[in-house]
């Protein structure tokens, strides 16, 4: 078991090391670098724009930058961000954080209603509940994230309930911790619902019908043929059989969630990952572009590895392979 | 008394004009201690008709529409949720076809029997004074006195003992999928004896294991039943263990008995023709090479059972009349029933 954590662990390394070698390779083939837009600026001297093209290696060739970039990583660090002008790893940590709390909250506010809905959905199979959870499923499933998001900027900028954007009050820092705290959870709950909401049809279905089939199966029945009262043959027998199929989706949903959070944080201005991705990309600041992708890789990896550590927990058969 | 007295029982699957006729005027009696075979090919309604002495069918798409099923002399079919929850293994108990599926594959056996246990057998503390016997079951059919347990590890491992798997110290930590086919079968008959039943349900015990281990689950079978005296229904398509095992035999086909017989008398001298076919077409090592006797035709589909006798159209001794009018099942001689005008 923990030999094979391990390996997972040491799988990661050349995952990571291909991923980012491929990422440095599609920005050299891009035209132009960080400077090109500043060598249009004629107050700014060509000498200048050589010396700093010199300082972050640009003037060399790709892999030579690459294994500069690497030799940064070893030593704990993600290089500088030419746009911002400060190094990587601060900004990259604090961004981090900031997509880590929408996705964790997400993930919380997604998994901890389509969970239940997906069982109640399965055990009143048929009603009306059914039928209303199925119904509000498919909405869920047809609406894009991007109208979604939208919809609910419109709403906010309409009702003005919600902010229209950003992490934080521009008064945070005057704040006492409790109002911190308070100002933190009033600017994430629209985006994390819009995050959620992409997540929870899907998961309340794959609940429902991986439900029903362990309530088919026949130790369902068998259970019930002991006397077992309803309550527990559902939510001891059949459930903890039905969620190992979920634990496994659940690294993949992580994954969909960080994905799905570029597009979010894009439209209703998160300071998290996915838009300093997408603003490293534009300016071309390619050290930190080959950062975020790595880091969201390293997010990935983990989540799937959590998925199978959870699943190990839950599934005897997988626990002694 | 009998222990359980199935009278004319109907059930239909699915309501109103989509009704599908699946058991179809059923009645059997099992009494204490009695072992009764009901044999039958795949979909004659023999499982279902197994499954209903609990209520285990659900409803719906299944819809009782007529008959009782009494167990200790109470109705089944009019019982409430928690009602049932107390006969569901403190009166009958159930062994599966298939043990692999039977078992959840996520819990320890141990853990699994114990279940049962906690239901049916709380601990009685040692210390605890034990109210007197004649208190119980008193008023109440369903209730049926058990034997004292005060630790549930030792009584597993008791009950796993009697099943005869071997080393059942450590047997107890097992999960299902590490025991093979023979010993999950026997898991789960020490499961169904954990809450001491009157009644075993055996619906084809042995179909999903190999021949060998098949012989050994049969004669357990028969051990268990000379011990502990308890009475056993055995589900089965194979005639071949009828023979062994049974009391008494019904032959079930297309919803309906259609024989109803003594178990040696029934081999010896079938009077049904369907009975009869059945017991040519079972393979013989002795009597040279002839081939193999199939009944002609298919068994009819359900909701779809020709008019009159509903085995006239394979029957080798069928007459006009027969597709006119369904036969009744009577007593043609003392014990044995046969829904068939014809069968001298």
């Amino acid at each position: 078991m923990w030999s094979f954590l391990f390996k997972r662990l040491l799988h990661m390394i050349p995952l990571l090391l291909g991923v980012s070698l491929l990422t440095f390779l599609l920005m050299a083939m891009a035209p132009g670098d960080y400077f090109t837009a500043l060598s249009q600026n004629p107050q700014i001297s060509p000498e200048t724009i050589a010396n700093l093209k010199a300082k972050f290696h640009l003037g060399q060739p790709w892999y030579v930058q690459y294994f500069y970039w690497l030799k940064n990583i070893l030593h704990g660090e993600f290089g500088y961000s030419m746009a911002y002008k400060i190094p990587a790893t601060a900004l990259i940590f604090e961004r981090l954080w900031n997509t880590f709390l929408l996705s964790f909250f997400a993930m919380i506010i997604a998994w901890g209603i389509a969970i239940p809905l997906g069982i109640w959905a399965a055990v009143k199979k048929d009603s009306w509940a059914d039928r209303g959870c199925s119904l509000v499923a498919f909405v869920g499933l047809s609406v894009p994230d991007v109208l979604l998001a939208l919809l609910a900027l419109w709403f906010a900028a309409a009702t003005g309930w919600f902010p229209v954007g950003g992490a934080q009050s521009p008064i945070h820092d005057l704040l006492t911790p409790m109002q911190q705290f308070w100002d933190c959870a009033y600017h994430l709950i629209l985006p994390a619902l819009v995050l959620a909401a992409a997540d929870l049809a899907g998961i309340m279905r794959r609940m429902r019908s991986c439900l029903l089939d362990t309530l088919r199966a026949e130790y369902v029945t068998a259970a019930r043929a002991r006397g077992l009262g309803e309550g527990w043959v559902i939510y001891k027998h059949a459930l903890r059989n039905a969620i190992n199929p979920l634990l496994t989706i659940f690294g993949y949903s992580l994954a969909a969630l960080l994905s799905g959070a570029f597009i979010v944080e894009n439209i209703m201005a998160w300071p998290g990952l996915g838009r300093l991705t997408i603003e490293a990309f534009f300016a071309k600041d390619s050290y930190l572009v080959v950062d975020c992708v790595v880091m969201a890789t390293a997010l990935l990896v983990v989540g799937n590895f959590i998925a199978d550590l959870m699943l190990a927990w839950s599934d005897p058969r997988i626990r002694l392979k | 008394m009998a222990l359980l007295e199935i009278k004319n029982l109907k059930m239909d699957f699915g309501a109103g004009a989509d009704a599908l006729r699946a058991v179809d005027g059923v009645s059997l009696t099992i009494g204490a201690s009695e072992t009764v075979c009901l044999v039958g090919e795949s979909g004659c309604g023999k499982s279902v008709t197994a499954l209903s002495i609990a209520r285990l069918v659900a409803t719906p798409p299944a819809n009782y529409v007529g008959g009782e099923i009494l167990l200790n002399g109470q109705d089944t079919l009019k019982m409430s949720n928690g009602e049932l929850q107390k006969i569901r293994g403190g009166v009958v108990s159930y062994v599966f076809q298939d043990p692999g599926a039977s078992l959840n594959p996520v819990f320890r056996i141990g853990n699994q029997i114990k279940e049962s246990l906690k239901l049916h057998r709380p601990l009685t503390r040692p210390s605890a004074t034990l109210s007197p016997a004649g208190g119980e079951g008193r008023g109440e059919g369903v209730r049926v006195l058990k034997n004292v347990i005060t630790d549930y590890d030792t009584e597993v491992i008791r009950l796993l003992k009697l099943v005869g798997i071997p080393a059942p110290e450590s047997r107890i930590r097992n999960y299902p999928f590490e025991m093979s086919g023979g010993m999950q079968q026997r898991v789960m008959i020490a499961m169904a004896l954990a809450s001491e039943p009157k009644l075993l349900v055996a619906d084809e015990p042995t179909t999903a294991l190999d021949v060998t281990i098949q012989a050994q689950i049969l004669d357990l079978l028969s051990e268990l039943k000379r011990r502990l005296g308890m009475a056993i229904l055995l589900i089965t398509h194979n005639l071949g263990i009828v023979g062994d095992m049974a009391d008494r035999v019904a032959v079930m086909y297309a919803g309906q008995i259609v024989e109803l017989s003594p178990a040696r008398e029934l081999l010896r001298r079938p009077l049904h023709p369907y009975t009869k076919a059945l017991i040519n077409s079972v393979p013989k090592l002795a009597g040279g090479a002839s081939r193999l006797s199939a009944i002609p035709g298919n068994v009819p589909r359900i909701g779809n059972f020709p008019p009159g006798c509903r085995f006239a159209p394979r029957c080798p001794i069928a007459k006009p009349e027969c597709s006119e009018k369904i036969p009744e099942l009577l007593e043609v001689e003392p014990g044995r029933f046969v829904r068939c005008p014809f069968w001298k």
